[in-house]
């Protein structure tokens, strides 16, 4: 089943979301900044680069309450809103972020609290000519509920699920040729940069990256954790115990292994003790340690950590580093 | 879920963010603003974490009135009334210059005004300072006389388009981090760095030339720089022609800071001098930048002189990519200098002692001011002790951790009739008030910030403060108040109106052009677009004055009981006396305890272990630590950082202060160091 929707269509399709989901579209806020903001509190940004802020928040809040223990000692937790969220306007990139950090919770043991946030959550894809300046991005192939694919004026809608299913009914029947011609379009543009990370990752793995670039890449390092916290595939977290008046309140807070206290032991000792081994664990992990754990990279080229790193040492720039100084 | 622009409570960087907030209200995260020029979607690691102290437990939520030796909760009538009674009582017996005012660098410009109009329209006294005492009041004396404007000269941005960056005494990736980092990404594109600092800071690693000079020698390592430059020819002279005065006089008092001896002072190399000289010399474009390295010695004033001398030397002034760029340490000290919360000036820099300033702002208040300019900060310590000075009001500060010589600021405050601090939380100062008032912080009220760039941008209130806390602006407001000055502004946009009307710099600021990334000053009507480079014609005193200075050691230097030099100053993850980051849950893991940096060779020597417990001694007072051996601090010196109450760096530090800024000599003093 395909289907086309025009402006006024989609408006439509919204409205329904927001009525059974905390719906949260793309909108451009007035100093630049794209997020997903709740709907209606702006206008749509329909096209760009993606959200700044990364999408598996809603999922796995950089501050989330957990639990309370009373005086008594009696634990409550404390249970995530029950309104389930609807993301509208995600890419192929962050849907695999999403998928990629599914798997990860929902592996034993799973993790309740974030699969009560996840469970009944609505994932729409917005890909096809919706990039930055109307650039062709790639399709989703499936990663959402239902994926809207940008040509011209118009939404080709792509159900994946029996949810996005219902939700596309009654909407006009779109044609196949012009998926086709998109896909087209989006093949041909090919992914220069996972083709970069692919070659780095192997430079990775096969050890050939000598302890002085990643001192040298580590030097670069102002420890400010900008790549951990926006990168969507992170999921590493601290607690947090806050007592007030006999009662503690727990939370989960999003941690970085970037951080000296992150991996040091008790008696002060670190293994992980300098920026240089810190800074080759995080590409380490992402490019070799996934791939051996998870079959896959732990990075979906998103941009988010190069975007955010004050000093140009987010996964791609060292990838792009790594290939141009040990690559054939 | 919303997301509020605001400006980031930490440095004077001035980054924006958003702070996000969750159904229910709390704050929850952090995200940078995509589109501010400083901040350009990134943050520090205090920025990521501006949110993580608002909702902690410790917040203080209602007034408290000490009663037989207790603090115990009040209401604001109650509390405001005891404040104004009692200040009333103290100024009619004694004068109103037994009272002392110190406001605050974190809070908003329109507070600062606030409190300075409070003491001086309110009160009748010109004692009103902030900690801007402690960190660059040696750059507004300074560079007043010398350029004519006490502020950074260029922009952040202009990193971007210079040849060259000396840093001298400012750990800027730590200190400022979105500004080190630009620093890196402009070394990453070819541009040249010279640090001057005796500590290996992470820039030292990325630098062309890292001067390891000894702590409180650098008036000797600028001349002998300025000597050098003369002697090889590499002098703008057509800048120093056109744009200069008193150039001879500079002259000569360079001949005498030959490398051998420059380099003897120091103690480093003659060629190091020699090269930092070509480089200096022969760059198209530099910008010098400085903070607490160059301010904090009882030499600080002549160290911003020829930090000065230097720009104006070689013509690095008034273009893009060069000037003389002090780094403001809080998110607000710029504009708490603005504001005229220092005991000579009122807003603007406009003189206590000039009588049509005091006309201006008479008639503008309905009120005569008082004509003497007030005392210093850091002399009102000594002017308690004498019994001068009877009562404190403390605005969002903690001086029993922050000045130097903390025994005797203790003995000071404990000595006072009166003592009432406005805080977010309970500190070491509040312990002793006698009143404490509950403030909103950053995110609970609405006003502006001015950065270290000079760019007066908006905070915004994101959530509501906790119990009965109040914002600044109100609480000055109800004392203003009492003393029968009409205060019932609508909100700080009306104050700034105010501060607008009486200010020449901020004359064209309104809250509507703020929306966005804000504007810097001098900014003098409503269609000017702001100035991000000062001086390009003229300085703002016509011509650049070169002003001599000779070198003068640090009043305390190591000595036989005392061996090793103690040096002071923040880490990149803590904030002053630690209030807000101490309570940042991952700010405060990283660094959890108090620490002092000693190199391995003086460690062994003292059969000291790494994370071992030591006692460090000087001649003020003695704290245990725990010993980090490395070699980021030269042998021979110590660095502890002033964040932690439980070894705090300011029992030890010396409060011998600069005769001219009343600075105290942070940097340098004797310390000795045992194993526990």
């Amino acid at each position: 089943m395909l289907k086309r929707l025009d402006r006024s269509d989609l408006e439509k399709l919204l409205s329904a979301l927001a009525t059974g989901y905390r719906l949260l579209t793309p909108q451009r806020l007035a100093d630049g900044t794209r997020l997903l903001r709740p709907h209606g509190e702006g206008a749509l940004a329909l096209q760009g680069e993606p959200v700044q802020r990364k999408p598996t928040e809603a999922f796995f809040p950089q501050h989330d309450p957990l639990l309370r223990i009373g005086e008594q000692g009696e634990v409550t937790t404390c249970d995530p809103p029950v309104r389930p969220v609807a993301l509208f306007g995600l890419n192929a990139a962050d849907l695999g972020c999403i998928a990629f950090i599914d798997r990860f919770f929902a592996d034993p043991p799973a993790d309740d609290h974030y699969l009560a946030r996840r469970k009944d959550a609505l994932l729409v894809g917005l890909t096809g000519f919706s990039g930055p300046g109307g650039d062709v991005l790639p399709p989703a192939n499936g990663m959402c509920d239902l994926e809207l694919l940008a040509f011209g004026q118009n939404w080709l809608g792509v159900p994946w699920t029996p949810r996005g299913e219902a939700l596309l009914e009654g909407f006009p029947d779109g044609e196949q040729a012009e998926v086709e011609e998109l896909l087209e379009s989006a093949r041909t543009r090919g992914n220069p940069a996972q083709d970069l990370l692919e070659k780095a990752a192997g430079l990775v793995a096969s050890e050939v990256v000598p302890d002085d670039f990643w001192r040298e890449v580590g030097d670069r390092c102002i420890l400010c954790s900008g790549c951990n916290l926006a990168c969507p595939t992170c999921t590493c977290f601290c607690v947090e115990d806050r007592q007030e008046q006999a009662v503690t309140l727990r939370s989960r807070v999003w941690d970085s292994c970037q951080f000296d206290a992150f991996m040091r032991e008790a008696s002060g000792h670190n293994p992980l003790g300098t920026e240089a081994l810190r800074t080759r664990r995080r590409i380490h992990h992402k490019l070799a340690a996934d791939v051996t754990r998870w079959g896959e990279f732990g990075c979906l080229l998103c941009g988010r950590c190069d975007r955010v790193c004050p000093t140009g040492i987010g996964i791609q720039a060292v990838a792009a580093e790594i290939l141009a100084r040990f690559g054939p | 879920m919303s997301a509020t622009l605001t400006t980031c409570p930490y440095c004077g960087t001035g980054c924006m963010l958003y702070l996000l907030s969750d159904e229910q209200g709390r704050l929850v995260g952090v995200e940078p603003s995509a589109g501010h020029p400083v901040s350009r979607g990134q943050l520090c690691v205090k920025g990521w974490n501006a949110h993580a102290f608002v909702h902690h437990p410790d917040r203080l939520k209602t007034p408290l009135i000490r009663r037989q030796g207790a603090l115990v909760p009040a209401g604001w009538d109650e509390a405001l009334n005891l404040v104004h009674q009692r200040f009333r009582q103290i100024a009619s017996a004694h004068g109103p210059d037994s009272l002392v005012f110190f406001s605050s660098a974190k809070v908003g410009n329109e507070e600062n005004y606030l409190l300075m109009k409070l003491a001086r329209a309110g009160y009748g006294t010109n004692n009103v300072d902030h900690c801007a005492r402690l960190c660059h009041s040696s750059t507004v004396t300074g560079l007043v006389e010398t350029l004519g404007s006490g502020a950074m000269t260029n922009t952040v941005a202009c990193l971007d388009e210079t040849d060259l960056v000396l840093v001298i005494g400012s750990n800027t990736t730590e200190q400022h981090p979105l500004i080190g980092s630009r620093i890196l990404q402009a070394v990453q594109r070819g541009c040249r760095l010279i640090v001057a600092d005796g500590r290996r800071i992470k820039l030292s690693r990325h630098a062309d030339l890292h001067l390891r000079h000894r702590n409180g020698t650098d008036v000797a390592l600028l001349n002998g720089i300025m000597q050098q430059i003369l002697e090889l020819g590499l002098e703008d002279r057509d800048f120093i022609n056109a744009r200069t005065e008193n150039f001879s006089a500079l002259q000569q008092s360079l001949a005498a800071f030959t490398p051998d001896r420059v380099a003897a002072i120091t103690g480093l190399q003659a060629d190091e001098i020699i090269a930092a000289a070509r480089m200096l010399g022969s760059a198209q474009r530099a910008m010098l930048f400085y903070a607490m390295g160059i301010t904090q010695h009882s030499h600080g004033v002549d160290n911003v002189r020829a930090v000065s001398n230097l720009a104006l030397l070689t013509g690095n002034l008034g273009r893009p990519g060069t000037g003389v760029n002090p780094l403001r340490g809080q998110n607000n000290v710029q504009g708490a200098c603005d504001m005229g919360a220092l005991p000579d000036v009122l807003t603007g820099y406009q003189k206590v002692a000039d009588p049509a300033m005091r006309e201006r702002f008479a008639s503008a208040w309905g009120r005569p001011l008082p004509e003497r300019p007030g005392l210093m900060a850091t002399h009102a310590y000594d002017a308690a002790l004498a019994d001068r000075v009877r009562a404190f009001l403390v605005l969002g500060e903690n001086p029993l951790l922050s000045e130097a010589n903390q025994a005797h600021v203790a003995k000071a405050l404990a000595r006072l009739e009166f003592l009432v601090v406005v805080d977010i939380f309970p500190t070491e100062t509040t312990a002793v008030a006698d009143v404490v008032l509950p403030a909103a912080c950053y995110a609970e009220k609405d006003g502006t910030f001015t950065s270290t760039e000079r760019r007066v941008q908006r905070f915004r209130r994101a959530l509501a403060p906790p119990g009965e806390a109040r914002a600044d602006w109100e609480i000055l407001s109800a004392l203003l108040e009492r003393c029968g000055i009409s205060a019932d502004y609508t909100g700080p946009s009306q104050i700034m109106e105010e501060i607008a009307a009486v200010t020449p710099s901020y004359r064209g600021i309104s809250y509507p052009r703020l929306e966005e990334s804000g504007l810097q000053w001098p900014c003098p009507d409503h269609d000017h677009p702001g100035t991000p480079i000062l001086h390009q014609q003229n300085c703002t005193r016509g011509k650049g004055r070169f002003s001599p200075v000779d070198f003068r050691p640090s009043r305390e230097l190591p000595d036989a009981a005392y061996p090793l030099l103690l040096n002071t100053g923040r880490t990149g993850m803590h904030w002053h006396t630690g209030t807000m980051t101490r309570r940042s849950h991952l700010l405060d893991r990283e660094e959890h305890s108090a620490f002092i940096e000693i190199h391995p060779e003086d460690a062994a020597r003292l059969s000291i272990r790494d994370r071992q417990q030591v006692s460090v001694e000087s001649r003020r007072g003695g704290v245990r630590v725990m010993a980090t051996l490395t070699d980021r601090v030269p042998p021979g010196q110590v660095f502890m950082p002033f964040h932690f109450v439980e070894g705090a760096a300011n029992a030890l530090t010396n409060n011998a202060l600069d005769p001219e800024s009343g600075i105290p000599e942070f940097k340098v003093c004797g310390v000795r160091i045992t194993p526990c």
